[in-house]
């Protein structure tokens, strides 16, 4: 049997250390230090699924909280590009046996996993968003945005740049502050001028940059002078809208960047509102799970104009006058 | 064993080690370029990796799929098809298990259990001899049909996810996130004793990965497949059916894809079906993956287990990588691209390399054993 027996040797070494290594990480346990004095800074992870420079929704997160730390004694990791729901999940597990204070699990999809990780870690706390849910467990807290109303400001300001009398929606997924958000934009259109046709497309992807790059065209074609989008993805979208030169509403993150000349305005999240009234429980050393809502009235939605494209003092009054109404309540949006 | 035989059959896996190296030159370069330290990143994705026994457990999470995927490849690889399928493979079984435990969550564990993998197991068979039989009957290339297919499952995957089971309380809420409610507990994946996460699925992905060897090495039909890939005319000339080969490759294949839709779901840490639409952020890319796995492991069923191991290791060491010293995911990305690139880039030097190595050891064997020694079974040696 010389045949076998050199075809197999190595193959049994290769097996075997495979062996012992699967056995070590059977039988072996991770140090797990918790320690820390009060002086330490808060350990604050932050899992999100797309790049922290997305000029969307992870660099909104990204951005709060670098504005945080400057209030804050927070010692801050990120893992982003986790658009694998359990590559994050895993993340933020392994944050969590790291002793980290509090995990941001930042992206509505990764709740499930949420939901069973923290009833195994009791002193971290997570922040998972967007979403209105802790499961009832006090170390969850739930944070989201009243989209809706920043969408209903765009749709309003829309309705009237708009000269063909047809706007573009590019959605990522029919859910949460996303749906909100295109749900309140089209409101706002329809209540500044009932005749501007509003065409939404939801694409079914946070990530598919190609993909919006291909429904942004679609409206382009179909006459669309102004659009708008939400998540990641639409940086494919505003490619398309620079290259027509259509007006452009962006969401989540300031996306001026993306087109100095057809951006007109943008509604920030700013989620330093949620994040300092978790942090603030945790100093007190009170751990209150709950669903924090951040909307215009609050601070922690804000519309942010292009300085580049110049609006009419007529267009911006409306605007502003949606804003305030908003804010006063004598604006019903008819969403959520 | 004389030095020149054991020089030559070192060399395959020094080119191996050497492709490795490469990319890690390149990395370490693009690592400086954004400001990193590369040892302190490169560390870090070693550490992260096979620092301790919850590390190396994650490791072997991250390979499981991979390596049910890669066992299941390599069968269609042997038999000469091309399965791209894998990603509509994994769903397939993922929601066909899905929808099996959501009907029956009643069922007691010890059933469930083995039910479901083979649930699993059928959803994928059902999908790769999908493309089995249009490549058999009417000749559809299968690197067309299994592509496709791919998108289709997908495509079913968020009709399900948002529609008949969507978790009831998303609807409830308005938040309507793609994901099933949590599955029973009774088809949770056993995790295994140690304080890890390392659960049963990661047993099973290497049963599976012998039951292959076995299936393709020891058995009849094992010889059946191969001879089909190996030579079709000549196969057909010995009586063998060559649709039927084909259609049965395509069937185990996407059976071990099945399952591992299964470990997937089953052995998540959210314990549902979930996505956000795109096919990868349910598979993460396994689908894809494990081909790459299959190839470096030389399309041998158990030398893709230490080949999934490592690119599993990989991806988890790329996480802790990025942790440590904060570059870009993009980077991330771009490394484990250039380390497949670069493996893959070899396959061609390893195999002259794995040639010589036979003719040399043949050449040693006909002259002790004199001109009655049998040759090598060529498919067996190790890449």
């Amino acid at each position: 049997m010389p045949k076998k027996l050199r075809s197999t040797t190595p193959f049994a070494w290769a097996v075997a250390l495979l062996s012992l290594a699967l056995l070590a990480a059977a039988c072996g346990g991770d140090d797990d230090s918790r320690g820390r004095s009060a002086d330490d800074p808060f350990r604050v992870a932050l899992v999100a699924p797309s790049a922290r420079n997305d000029l969307a929704f992870t660099q909104s997160m990204f951005d709060s909280l670098a504005r945080l730390s400057q209030d804050y004694n927070i010692d801050i990791q990120v893992t982003d590009g986790t658009f694998v729901i359990e590559d994050a999940a895993v993340a933020i597990r392994s944050y969590a046996d790291d002793g980290f204070d509090m995990v941001i699990a930042h992206g509505s999809q990764y709740g499930g996993s949420v939901s069973e990780i923290a009833q195994d870690f009791p002193d971290t706390v997570f922040a998972w968003g967007t979403s209105r849910d802790t499961f009832g467990l006090s170390n969850v807290y739930s944070y989201s945005v009243a989209s809706e109303q920043g969408g209903y400001v765009n749709g309003v300001l829309g309705a009237r740049l708009t000269e063909s009398g047809t706007i573009g929606v590019v959605g990522p997924i029919e859910v949460g502050d996303i749906k909100a958000y295109i749900d309140g934009f089209v409101n706002g259109a329809a209540d500044t001028d009932p005749s501007v046709t509003v065409n939404v497309n939801y694409i079914d992807s946070f990530s598919d940059v190609a993909l919006a790059a291909e429904a942004a065209q679609a409206h382009v074609d179909a006459g669309a002078d102004v659009m708008t989008g939400v998540s990641q993805m639409t940086v494919g979208a505003t490619g398309v809208a620079n290259e027509h030169g259509v007006y452009w509403f962006g969401a989540q993150s300031n996306q001026t960047p993306l087109g100095e000349d057809i951006v007109v305005a943008s509604v920030v999240y700013s989620w330093e509102f949620q994040l300092s009234q978790i942090l603030d429980d945790m100093l007190s050393g009170e751990l209150n799970g709950r669903v924090i809502v951040a909307d215009l009235a609050n601070g922690g939605l804000r519309m942010v104009y292009n300085p580049n494209v110049l609006l009419s003092v007529e267009d911006r009054a409306a605007a502003d006058a949606a804003e305030e109404g908003i804010k006063a309540g004598s604006i019903s949006i008819g969403v959520g | 064993m004389d030095r020149r035989r054991f020089l030559t059959r070192l060399a395959g896996p020094g080119v191996l080690v050497g492709a490795v190296l490469a990319a890690a030159v390149i990395g370490a370069i693009m690592l400086a370029a954004l400001g990193a330290n590369p040892l302190e990143g490169y560390w870090a994705l070693i550490e992260g990796a096979f620092g301790g026994g919850r590390k190396l457990a994650d490791s072997a999470l991250k390979a499981m799929p991979l390596l049910l995927v890669g066992v299941g490849i390599t069968v269609s690889f042997r038999a000469g098809v091309i399965n791209i399928g894998g990603e509509g493979q994994i769903i397939a079984g993922a929601i066909l298990s899905t929808l099996f435990v959501m009907a029956l969550p009643g069922i007691p564990r010890p059933l469930l259990l083995p039910l479901v993998v083979l649930v699993g197991a059928a959803g994928g068979a059902l999908w790769g001899g999908m493309a089995g039989v249009l490549k058999a009957y009417a000749g559809v290339n299968e690197i067309l049909s299994t592509i496709m297919l791919n998108i289709v499952a997908v495509q079913i995957l968020n009709l399900l996810l948002r529609g008949p089971i969507m978790d009831p309380a998303e609807i409830e809420r308005g938040s309507r996130i793609p994901q099933t409610v949590r599955l029973s507990s009774n088809a949770d994946l056993p995790v295994l004793p140690g304080g890890t996460r390392l659960h049963l699925g990661v047993v099973i992905a290497v049963v599976m990965a012998a039951a292959c060897y076995y299936l393709l090495f020891r058995t009849t039909q094992g010889l059946r497949i191969r001879a089909v890939g190996h030579n079709p005319y000549a196969s057909r000339y010995a009586g063998m059916s060559i649709k039927r080969n084909i259609i049965l490759a395509l069937v185990y294949s996407g059976a071990m894809c099945g399952i591992a839709g299964v470990t997937l779901v089953f052995g998540s840490l959210g314990h549902r079906l979930a996505t956000d639409g795109g096919a990868t952020t349910f598979t993460g890319a396994a689908g894809f993956n494990g081909i790459v796995a299959a190839l470096f492991g030389g399309l041998h069923p158990l030398w893709t287990i230490p080949a999934a191991f490592l690119f599993g290791a990989l991806l988890v060491g790329a996480n802790a990588m990025q942790r440590a010293v904060q570059v870009p995911a993009a980077l991330i990305l771009a490394l484990n691209g250039l380390v497949v690139v670069f493996v893959v880039g070899t396959i061609r030097i390893r195999e002259r390399l794995s040639a010589a190595a036979r003719l040399e050891s043949e050449r040693v064997r006909s002259s002790s054993a004199g001109p009655a020694a049998e040759p090598d079974a060529v498919h067996e040696a190790p890449p």
